[in-house]
């Protein structure tokens, strides 16, 4: 795998050698992009930190991977932790910051100590004087959004911020700040030094009724299949989930996973998870079991997402349980829709995604629900 | 120089003392400076921190799809049975709190939960019933 690469530091020396400016082309030529999910380049927001003009500058590494079914980060901190740390490092370097937090969710505390080796490690290898300081999150999925982070290392309720400004300008303790994904900064020294370094290359998380779930490292772009075949699926696959926030799709042998392909049709690849779910599951309960996580997570800032999630939950439960009418189908579906267009941040626009996409494949699914008698009490939770 | 973060202090509080009490946060309040209202709004937003005291052993289990199409509502039920508590709630012997959880990133392992911050993989009944009788 390309993700498990040593550099043995070569490519922070290699960095020092080409200077900032110089170093910003090279990452703009290789065209490596943000892989939290939003594939920005990661040259642009490393310029714009750069050209930011402030004596304190701030790198934050996103180690708060709280999308249902993704664990990429982990393998990366498990299996790769020197990588992580040398990114930082040269980012660190480019954009003169003295300081860098990794924000390491709470799930992954016994990771801590790994990380906290390879940091005294790599410092002493390198000579680095950035200081690099790990907070770790105490569960908050909303943490995941990159003011929220900010919010919360500055010790506030992990509360995201309007945008802008942007935290490449204001960000944490009002100084400009860098932030940047576990994966996207394990790459920075592989794209440095390795010219056949592969910017396609991707880490799917698969997960769910598979027998063989795990990070599979596939190009951008590849059938759905080649990786259901590596997943070795139990029993007949009736859909895919990306994430929670990315929706549901039918599963199809050519489903292609790349962003520009999914997104058309209403899912999101995001972080490149896949959950695939088989003919035993029902969507209804699924269904009821995500709009929990995200009543569950909501932080309460923005009214769309507090009471909507909570009202969603509720239609859903209700049609669990079989008290719902046929029209509860078309509230839910208007008001998933209104939190999509109304929510400030990124969980609020995504919270009903699954849902307006359940809705769309699998309508059959919930009218049955409805329809059926109250022979039998299932709730999901 | 390394700046004051609230959130590793918290935790450094309920590592110590399993929960962060009121006279912590009162003390944190003389010691920083922080209004009350900061302190205690930051402990109550986080899922990890606990307001009330918890048991001897904290168990976490998830309940999101990839441990969910795996049956994780099962282990839910039959843990709230054994141990007789709600997620939530803390056995009578303070022994053990539940909490039903967000993904904890053991998808790959599912289902899944931290024991304590550790996590048990591909758990099954039977895995559960020997992880309590070890909790001693």
């Amino acid at each position: 795998m390309q993700i498990l690469r040593k550099t043995n530091q070569k490519a922070y020396f290699k960095a020092l050698e080409l200077g900032q400016r110089k170093l910003i082309e090279l990452l703009k030529l290789k065209g490596l992009a943000g892989r939290g999910g939003a594939n920005f380049p990661t040259w642009q927001k490393w310029e714009m930190v750069m050209n930011t003009p402030s004596n304190e500058k701030y790198v934050i590494t996103n180690a708060d991977e709280g999308e249902p079914g993704t664990f990429k980060d982990k393998f990366i901190i498990k299996h790769n932790p020197e990588l992580i740390i040398e990114g930082i490092l040269i980012a660190a370097y480019v954009v003169n910051a003295k300081k860098a937090y990794i924000y390491l969710r709470g799930e992954y505390e016994y990771l801590e100590n790994k990380l906290k080796k390879a940091i005294k490690q790599i410092k002493q290898k390198t000579g680095a004087k950035t200081e690099i300081e790990i907070v770790i999150g105490q569960g908050a999925y909303v943490c995941g959004d990159e003011t929220a982070i900010i919010s919360s290392i500055e010790g506030k309720r992990g509360n995201p911020r309007y945008k802008p400004p942007f935290p490449t300008t204001k960000g944490l303790f009002e100084k400009p700040t860098l932030i940047n994904n576990v994966e996207t900064l394990a790459n920075v020294p592989l794209a440095i030094l390795y010219s056949n370094w592969n910017p396609d290359l991707r880490l799917f998380s698969l997960s769910g009724n598979v027998s063989k779930p795990g990070v599979y490292e596939l190009p951008s772009g590849t059938k759905i299949s080649k990786l259901m075949h590596l997943g070795k699926p139990k029993n007949k696959i009736k859909a895919v989930y990306f994430g929670c926030f990315g929706g549901c799709m039918p599963y199809s042998h050519d489903i292609i996973l790349s962003p520009e392909h999914i997104c058309g049709k209403e899912c999101m690849l995001g972080a490149c998870t896949v959950i695939a779910v088989d003919e035993n599951q029902s969507i209804v309960d699924l269904a009821t079991n995500i709009a929990k996580f995200y009543e569950f997570e909501s932080c309460g800032k923005c009214t769309p997402c507090r009471e909507g999630t909570m009202r969603i939950m509720n239609l859903l439960e209700n049609i669990s349980l079989k008290n719902a009418k046929i029209e509860d189908l078309n509230t839910l579906q208007e008001l998933a829709e209104v939190i999509r267009d109304t929510s400030l941040c990124g969980l609020g626009q995504t919270a009903t995604q699954h849902l307006i996409t359940a809705l769309k494949y699998f309508r059959r699914e919930f009218e049955e629900r409805v329809k059926e008698k109250k022979n039998r009490r299932r709730i999901a939770r | 120089m390394s700046e004051f973060i609230l959130l590793n202090e918290l935790r450094k509080i309920q590592k110590r003392e399993g929960y962060i009490s009121e006279k912590a946060v009162r003390k944190l309040n003389k010691k920083t400076g922080l209004p009350l209202s900061v302190i205690y709004g930051t402990a109550t937003f986080y899922a990890k921190l606990h307001t009330e005291p918890q048991g001897k052993y904290t168990i976490e289990i998830c309940n999101n799809p990839s441990c969910f199409v795996n049956g994780s509502l099962n282990l839910i039920k039959y843990l709230e049975k054994k141990l007789k508590i709600r997620s939530g709630q803390t056995t009578k012997n303070k022994k053990f709190s539940l909490h039903i959880c967000s993904c904890i990133g053991c998808c790959d392992e599912s289902p899944a939960m931290l024991l304590n911050g550790k996590p048990c993989t591909k758990l099954t009944k039977e895995k559960l019933e020997k992880i309590i009788k070890k909790c001693k």
